[in-house]
């Protein structure tokens, strides 16, 4: 469904100086910064997939997505979604694909939601049958009608999330596109929208492309990750092998009383495991003690009653492992492919 | 002809979209509106004041005076009318990213931008320009046969397309700057010096508003085809062809903007 | 005052900055308000070829050339709008935001525009005022300004600040009361530019509106300075003049204050 073929993006910006001093020879200065904002990328993806795209900010996915979108020419290599170029071939190509952006609605903010869909029912040219048969779809799906008639800027994030969900998929795309669908939403609306995307992606075997930091998104939705990193390709594969990886590392952060007697302590020794299974570091500011731990050797009890031995413990929070850090060791540890 | 039914179908369901938001605030509306009336009137105070200390201007009566500025002021208020959502190219849709979501549709790009707003201020100037025109016509100096009266109409439109066609021009430099609003300002107040005669500038500016950015041939020019006998239709015909040409420039350079948009967020 | 200035000195530094940024905007606003002052220029100069006279109004042609740019360079020095940011502010509820700190909002927005001001009379003005007065000595055949005219002109113009800005920010009250302002202030530039003197010297003006005007605070915004720059007011009339703008920087500075203070209260009451 979509080939992508050693995209290039290159943004070419005016060098910026700090300061009162910077501003004025900024006024006379011409030089340029070039940022490598996707650097080649190449990967395919077939019909009814649902791929998770992922890296930390700035890394290029939405570059990336921007330009399967058409929204961006890239500078070098190519792209075909559906058999279609989408830089060349824009319109068509708008034809083909539905488009969420998380942070910016796509939907005419004083409008009542009832004439958003109006609206595009003519921009993409939809049949009264095919419009009639697909708002019914949608507006159980997605639960619409409960704020049909309302102007979008009036709508909750959560509400203006599903109408712009039900806004891309009103033509009925073979590409659906997500970025950030879920971001700060709360857990129920964001187990809606999830469900939301399967039911949709079984029933017309859609493709989907979602950019996300959560997680929850990927373990619900994605068959497969695709993670960059600095506009490179670091990693293209199932989730379950991910996991292997990431899974093996944790934290747990201990809040202790008298901070000056952990100064000197070495946990991987007192729990007799390597230097890189278990690694602590002391915050001063907030007396609190971080342990990244491999889950597979050590548990957390061992490492609280080490702890607990030589000082008085406050407060124990075990962390979830993010998605960013994820990225950062899989980066770390050279996994790449393909290249 | 299908796709022409349906973009004209579809400029209808955003328009009145629109003006159902607009006359939720009849108010704003009509102050909007009055603004822009008020501020030609004083432009015509001006003149009033300033013909009490002289006779004519350069051979120009008051009335005729009166007229030209009248005159340049409707297919200004038309473009204004019509395709005031071009300025947000230039200052905000493509600085902020904003711009996305008419690639993201299956239609021509300007059109979306067009159709998405009706500008109802403008109106204060077709209605002062009107109103002037009209005087001009009670008091008889304008030539009245058949011809002038059809080439008064396609002056006044191809005048409009000029204007939106400079717009158009300056808008789109701001897929190479972010953004190109103070570019596109000053283009356009630039029509502020056709709204006199002309032979009262040095050289330069008559060249420059005449050829460069030609204001001259929207208002000026073609109004005084109409005061005075004995002048060419072919400055009608010229009009057209400048209209022509700019739209033709301009739409190409829009086209080529959008190849190279940068979005936001980067 | 000392420690008045120090509070207050951050904003005006600032404002210089944050126009310093817009670098290539910032040139271009130049050429376009410069437009308006050309398109002026060759008007008269027309008017003065079709009327046969040598003095229209009071003023001789190359009085004429030297007030239409006085004018410009008064007028963007003195003219700093703040209205849009009083507006800005009452729409988006932050004005009760400044209730709470411990600074005087109407003075923290006038040192804003000091900043503005002293920053427009560096980059654009002084250098459109040296190449006049060199215009005038060499082409006009006029004599430079004098140290005197030049003094008193830049007094009359801190008044002519003064009044300005302290009139916008009544007008920018106006916000409270109506939700659409950008209307009236296209009607409040439109009207400016008469009342002011900026589109044509108040001279030319039949005497019966001359004497209303008489009684308005817009003449002392721009005419006032310029023909004081220009000699046109010697003794008692001079003194006049520039008592007559204290007395609008003194009565508009109260109406302010109580505007503001009526304002206020409603804020505390409905909880802005």
């Amino acid at each position: 469904m979509i080939k992508v073929d050693h995209i290039h993006k290159d943004f070419v910006s005016p060098k910026k100086y700090p300061g009162f001093r910077g501003a004025v020879k900024g006024l006379f200065s011409n030089e340029k910064v070039i940022k490598k904002a996707v650097d080649d990328i190449s990967f395919t993806i077939e019909k009814g997939e649902i791929v998770g795209y992922i890296g930390s900010n700035g890394a290029g996915k939405s570059t990336t997505i921007k330009m399967m979108t058409g929204i961006l020419t890239p500078t070098k290599g190519s792209c075909e979604v559906a058999g279609i170029n989408p830089s060349r071939n824009r319109k068509e190509n708008a034809q083909n694909i539905g488009v969420v952006f998380g942070q910016r609605t796509q939907l005419w903010w004083d409008l009542p939601l009832s004439e958003s869909f109006t609206i595009l029912k003519e921009i993409y040219n939809v049949s009264d049958e095919m419009f009639q048969a697909q708002m019914d779809f949608l507006n159980r799906v997605l639960g619409l009608p409960e704020f049909f008639d309302r102007p979008v800027r009036t709508l909750s994030l959560g509400q203006r999330m599903r109408a712009d969900l039900g806004a891309a998929l009103l033509h009925n795309p073979k590409v659906l596109y997500l970025d950030e669908p879920t971001i700060g939403l709360d857990l129920v609306v964001k187990d809606n929208i999830r469900k939301a995307i399967k039911e949709i992606n079984e029933k017309y075997q859609t493709t989907v492309i979602l950019t996300t930091h959560d997680i929850g998104d990927i373990e619900e939705l994605c068959s497969r990750i695709i993670i960059i990193d600095e506009g490179k390709k670091i990693y293209d594969g199932s989730l379950a092998a991910l996991k292997e990886i990431y899974g093996t590392k944790r934290t747990v952060t201990v809040e202790i009383r008298e901070p000056e007697k952990v100064k000197n302590l070495c946990l991987a020794e007192i729990l007799g495991v390597g230097q890189e299974d278990c690694t602590a570091s002391f915050d001063k500011e907030s007396s609190t003690l971080n342990v990244t731990f491999n889950k597979h050797k050590i548990q957390v009890p061992q490492i609280l009653s080490a702890v607990m031995e030589r000082v008085e413990i406050k407060d124990v929070q075990i962390q979830e492992t993010e998605l960013a850090q994820i990225v950062k060791e899989i980066y770390n540890h050279g996994m790449r492919e393909g290249s | 002809m299908s796709k022409w039914k349906r973009y004209l179908r579809l400029y209808r369901v955003l328009i009145t979209q629109f003006l159902k938001t607009i006359m939720q605030s009849k108010i704003d509306f009509l102050m909007g509106l009055f603004g822009f009336f008020f501020n030609q009137i004083m432009g015509i105070a001006f003149l009033y004041l300033v013909f009490e200390q002289i006779p004519s201007l350069k051979g120009w009566t008051l009335d005729q005076l009166i007229f030209i500025y009248g005159f340049a002021q409707i297919p200004r208020g038309i473009d204004h009318l019509f395709t005031d959502n071009i300025w947000l190219v230039a200052w905000r849709l493509v600085l902020n990213g904003d711009f996305d979501r008419y690639m993201l549709r299956p239609m021509n790009i300007l059109f979306q931008v067009i159709a998405e707003k009706l500008q109802p201020d403008a109106l204060g100037e077709l209605l002062i320009g009107t109103i002037l025109v009209c005087r001009a016509l009670t008091k008889g100096i304008v030539i009245t046969d058949a011809l002038h009266f059809v080439l008064f109409f396609v002056s006044i439109l191809a005048g409009a397309l000029i204007y939106t066609s400079i717009k158009l021009f300056f808008a789109s430099l701001a897929f190479w700057l972010k953004t190109s609003g103070p570019f596109l300002q000053m283009a356009y107040e630039m029509a502020d010096f056709a709204k006199y005669p002309t032979e009262i500038y040095a050289k330069g500016i008559r060249f420059l508003i005449t050829w460069v950015i030609p204001f001259a041939f929207v208002a000026y020019l073609p109004a005084s085809y109409f005061l005075k006998s004995g002048t060419s239709p072919g400055i009608i015909g010229i009009e057209c062809g400048i209209a022509a040409v700019l739209w033709c420039v301009a739409y190409a350079l829009f086209q080529y903007g959008t190849r190279i948009y940068e979005s936001a967020g980067n | 005052m000392g420690k008045r200035l120090k509070i207050y000195l951050p904003f005006a530094a600032n404002e210089m900055k944050r126009q310093m940024a817009y670098k290539g905007a910032f040139y271009l606003f130049i050429l376009i308000d410069l437009f308006s002052s050309f398109i002026r220029y060759y008007l008269w100069m027309a008017i003065y070829g079709s009327s046969g006279q040598e003095v229209l109004g009071g003023l001789s042609r190359s009085e004429m050339v030297v007030y239409v740019f006085m004018v410009y360079v008064t007028s963007s020095v003195v003219m700093i709008s703040i209205s849009t940011k009083v507006s800005d502010d009452v729409v988006m509820g932050t004005v009760a935001m400044n209730l709470i700190k411990p600074i005087d909002y109407r003075l923290s927005l006038i040192s804003q525009a000091f900043g503005a001001l002293m920053y427009r009379f560096l980059v654009p003005c002084i250098f459109i005022w040296s190449g006049l007065e060199i215009y005038k000595v060499t082409v006009l055949g006029l004599t430079l300004a004098g140290g005197k005219e030049i003094l008193l002109y830049l007094l009359s113009c801190i008044m002519s600040f003064m009044i300005y800005v302290l009139f916008d920010f009544c007008f920018g009250m106006i916000a409270f009361f109506t939700t659409y302002i950008f209307g009236l202030r296209l009607v409040k530039e439109a009207l400016l530019g008469f009342l002011t003197g900026q589109l044509i010297p108040i001279s030319f003006f039949p005497k019966a509106v001359r004497q209303v005007f008489d009684f308005l605070p817009f003449s002392s915004m721009v005419y006032t300075p310029v023909m004081i720059y220009l000699g046109k007011y010697t003794g008692s009339t001079l003194m006049f003049m520039l008592l007559r703008q204290a007395a609008w920087v003194m009565i508009l500075y109260l109406l302010g204050s109580l505007i503001w203070k009526k304002v206020t209260k409603r804020l505390v009451v409905l909880g802005g």
